[in-house]
């Protein structure tokens, strides 16, 4: 097995379990700015100088720099696409509650 | 009013519905002959089921947008838990599919008090027949499968008859729309420790019922949104 193919995994794995567990807190959101950080340092770097990605690359043992981003990418993705949708369901609860006390305001009794 | 020397003064029943006209005012005018209190939670509906429930005699609270079954009930819970002298809520699916007969047993059982919520269970005694077999297939599999029912010893995980003490409907806080409510349900009698039991009862599985019925691919969705349950925030 590449070294890619070991990190790719557990990346994947990795990035499961941080978003089926993590809820988010100050310090979640620290680290992703941190993250956030790094990534735009070592952006601006792989623009300066492509070519280096080849040679991380090749470190990983992924031929090309730019297959090498393109992995990044599909990580990327898929965090992204996760995140999201665990926003949508937390805003769907709150919309429900917003619903449901709307709907209770306008209760209707029977004549009966 | 009194079934089987039960007094159903305090008892709530709710339920929840989504253009239901066809059918609901029966299933009010039926629960109204035995039960006092009929709550129905109106999903949004685009029909008239709202006014069809309200001339049959229920309380009416109508959802301004469709949110899913769950919602309704909470809602109906909700609404019921404020009513003065309420003491006991039944939860009651629209589309005519339960029975009222089938409620005395379960107030019953509750009333003996060693329980804080009963829930009705298609495969138990001898009354299992009329379900659909790859239904009953697949509903044994998932009560199976399922941990939350296999600890609490359940064998009908997505019976939508169920009936509880104020101790659930104060505590009761579904928060997954659609149809995965009732594993939601489940989890949260795990999570609370509350004692549950289970009473025989039968399903009406009539040509309505069937289509108005989830399909059975929707499993995908509950099993899935299981798994998700509780990595949100409350």
């Amino acid at each position: 097995m590449n070294w890619i193919q070991g990190l790719l995994i557990a990346a994947i794995l990795a990035l499961l379990v941080h978003l089926l567990r993590s809820r988010t807190n100050a310090t979640a959101k620290a680290w992703v700015k941190v993250g956030y950080l790094m990534f735009v340092i070592a952006a601006i770097y792989a623009i300066l100088r492509p070519d280096d990605t080849t040679v991380v690359a090749n470190w990983l043992g992924v031929d090309r720099g730019a297959d090498l981003l393109s992995y990044a990418l599909v990580i990327a993705f898929l965090f992204t696409t996760l995140s999201t949708y665990l926003r949508f369901k937390e805003l769907e609860v709150r919309y429900a509650r917003l619903a449901r006390t709307v709907a209770l305001q306008g209760a209707r009794t029977p004549k009966i | 009013m009194y079934v089987v020397g039960i007094d159903t003064s305090g008892v709530w029943i709710i339920v929840p519905a989504f253009n239901e006209t066809q059918v609901i005012g029966d299933v009010v005018t039926d629960l109204r002959s035995t039960f006092d209190h009929v709550v129905c939670v109106d999903d949004g509906s685009l029909d008239d089921t709202a006014d069809t429930a309200l001339r049959a005699g229920a309380h009416v609270v109508s959802h301004p947008v469709n949110l899913g079954q769950g919602a309704a009930i909470q809602t109906g819970v909700e609404y019921a838990r404020r009513q003065p002298g309420a003491a006991v809520f039944v939860t009651f699916d629209a589309d005519g599919q339960h029975r009222v007969t089938d409620v005395p047993a379960m107030l019953d059982r509750l009333a003996g008090g060693d329980v804080d919520i009963v829930i009705g269970t298609r495969f138990s005694g001898s009354r299992v027949s009329g379900i659909p077999p790859l239904k009953r297939f697949i509903l044994r599999i998932a009560a199976r499968l399922s941990p939350t029912s296999r600890r609490l010893g359940l064998t009908d995980a997505h019976n939508g008859l169920r009936v509880f003490n104020r101790r659930v409907a104060e505590n009761l806080d579904l928060t997954m729309a659609g149809m995965s409510h009732a594993g939601e349900f489940l989890a949260l009698i795990d999570d609370n420790r509350w004692r549950v039991a289970e009473v025989p009862v039968e399903i009406l599985y009539t040509a309505y019922s069937l289509a108005k019925g989830q399909p059975l691919l929707n499993g995908v969705n509950i099993v899935f949104d299981g798994f998700l349950r509780g990595r949100m925030h409350r």
